[in-house]
């Protein structure tokens, strides 16, 4: 018996997409306050 | 300011390295056959999840130690390590619904685990939103501290409760008395990300420490008020 794999492949992009935004955000954010403390 | 530049290229190599893990979870790590490509955000939402809880416990150790020794230090990475913290709360408030949609085919529900880690989050935003709103630096201290405590105790009922409570969330297979259940390459992948996060969260408490150090230095010269 075949087994089929679940297609949900844009969850794991929205995932992936959401994470990478929050990250790199709080990167730039934090660059931006330490430049003008 | 040396502490300063550290924390930026430590934060820089993290992101740098995110995008490996990127890359070895998307293309050099197998499928899992009953979750499929979902599955995948695990390699995301667990270390985020780990650093979310562990950072709360750091608040809460600086803190006690902050109200016997007094030390203005011990305070300062208090309130970075929560900044950092509720990052990673973030992310795993975001990740979880998107990976639980496909998986239990619900965005959320009012489950033990997923209850308590919105209460972690709303906890981060408490106690940042007290210590921007007490002016006087010893008050806004100790008020935080005691706050910091209090999340910190939090922690283990959000870990523990896979196993208090009847839950959606699935049990630890990572972090369990027994071995992790996880093919090698899978285990790996996370064990990547982990590190990841774990140069993450150093480079953001870093460059928050260094701020909060900065800020402080320009109140006490009487150049910027309060923020």
């Amino acid at each position: 018996m075949s087994e089929t794999i679940p297609a949900n492949s844009g969850y794991m992009v929205a995932a992936y997409i959401a994470t990478a935004v929050i990250l790199v955000s709080y990167a730039v954010l934090l660059y931006r306050r330490t430049r003008k403390p | 300011m040396r502490l300063l530049g550290a924390g930026r290229w430590i934060t820089a190599v993290g992101l740098l390295l995110l995008a490996g893990v990127y890359v070895r979870a998307l293309a050099f790590t197998p499928i899992e056959r009953a979750q499929g490509l979902a599955q995948k955000i695990f390699y995301l939402h667990v270390p985020a999840a780990i650093w979310a809880e562990a950072a709360m416990v750091l608040v809460g150790l600086a803190s006690i130690f902050y109200l016997f020794l007094k030390d203005p230090r011990l305070d300062r990475f208090a309130e970075a390590s929560a900044e950092a913290g509720t990052v990673f709360a973030a992310i795993v408030l975001t990740t979880g619904p998107i990976w639980g949609k496909p998986i239990w085919g619900t965005w959320w529900s009012w489950d033990a685990r997923l209850t308590l880690t919105l209460f972690l989050f709303l906890l981060y935003v408490g106690y940042l939103l007290l210590r921007s709103a007490v002016a006087d630096p010893g008050a806004r201290a100790r008020y935080a501290a005691v706050l910091g405590i209090c999340g910190m105790c939090l922690v283990p009922f959000i870990h523990f409760s896979v196993y208090m409570f009847r839950t959606l969330h699935p049990m630890p297979i990572v972090l369990k008395p027994s071995s992790p259940s996880l093919p090698g390459s899978m285990l790996a992948t996370w064990l990547f990300s982990l590190g990841v996060f774990t140069l993450l969260y150093v480079g953001f408490v870093i460059q928050r420490y260094a701020l909060s150090y900065l800020r402080e230095q320009l109140e006490a010269a009487g150049e910027v008020g309060h923020v």
